[in-house]
């Protein structure tokens, strides 16, 4: 079943997973997603292959980006009341302090959904949700593509 | 300070990207030195994947590289020595995608260095650096200057 076919099922724990399977970037990167009630909660496990810098050692700047952003568009999916799936239109990404290499987490809420796009806010962080690794911001455009 | 050499700076940027494992594995490697722009390459790679119908390279490889990219950059920059920078912030617009099965490049450069900031701006290519497919702008922040000693003296990484 491809992709656009599975994102019309309800998005529980393991259809986020299946979703999650289709997308060969979301595999290399080794993402996951679980459900904590309604919320969606993403998990970036640490692997050596993902380091930046290899002194701290710490993850690619880059790595924790695409993580939130992928993050960003699968949340929106499973939000949405007739899915499509999501191009990000930008992405702007605060970095507010060095990801160790360890289990990375990501939230994310959509600050609004309009009819042709969307505006997702997402939080990444590793020991404390209160301390944030990084806060980054994405648009995705959701128009249907017989609408655009 | 003297500004770099086009041979230390070379040499610089390889020993870089020996030292960061993510895209040494992602084999992205240096492509071209220009005054003060640089631009490395991505080698296309199934791995990377957002869309496996269509086979295009998901946006978060092309942050990847612009990330990698507008970092390394202000090494290349002679207005400034070279320096630890931690990465402050970064904004992407997504501007069109890379065929399925092409390389992708990204140049970056410093277009302003101040005493402790630098902001750079960059861009990710495909067939022609004309035809940009995402355009980037970040800054980063000098937190202490690199001892450039042993680039100036080294005789590895040339290549």
């Amino acid at each position: 079943m491809s992709l656009v076919d599975l994102i019309q099922r309800d998005p529980d724990a393991a259809t986020l997973k299946l979703w999650l399977n289709k997308i060969p970037y979301a595999r290399y990167l080794g993402m996951d997603a679980d459900m904590q009630g309604s919320d969606i909660l993403f998990r970036l496990p640490p692997d050596d292959k993902l380091i930046g810098n290899a002194s701290l050692p710490a993850l690619h700047g880059g790595v924790v980006g695409a993580f939130m952003e992928l993050s960003g568009a699968i949340h929106l999916v499973a939000k949405m009341e007739n899915p499509v799936l999501p191009k990000v239109i930008n992405f702007s990404l605060d970095y507010l302090r060095a990801s160790r290499l360890r289990e990375t987490y990501a939230r994310c809420s959509i600050t609004r959904q309009g009819r042709q796009v969307a505006n997702v806010s997402i939080t990444a962080w590793q020991e404390d949700m209160d301390a944030p690794n990084a806060t980054a911001r994405a648009h995705f455009l959701i128009a249907e593509p017989n609408k655009e | 300070m003297e500004p770099l050499s086009l041979e230390e700076k070379t040499r610089f940027i390889n020993m870089m990207g020996d030292f960061i494992p993510h895209t040494r594995g992602l084999r992205v490697a240096l492509h071209s030195i220009a005054g003060n722009a640089l631009t490395l390459r991505l080698p296309y790679q199934n791995e990377l994947v957002g869309d496996p119908t269509t086979g295009i390279l998901h946006s978060g490889a092309v942050t990847v590289l612009l990330d990698q990219t507008l970092g390394l950059s202000a090494v290349c920059s002679d207005d400034i020595a070279p320096s630890v920078t931690p990465t402050l912030d970064l904004r992407i617009d997504h501007l069109g995608v890379a065929p399925a099965g092409k390389d992708i490049y990204a140049t970056g450069k410093v277009y302003r260095a101040t005493r402790k900031v630098l902001f750079v701006e960059g861009y990710a290519w495909c067939e022609s650096p004309d035809k940009p497919i995402a355009r980037a702008t970040g800054t980063w922040v000098r937190v202490m200057d690199i001892n450039l000693d042993w680039v100036r003296n080294s005789k590895e990484y040339n290549t």
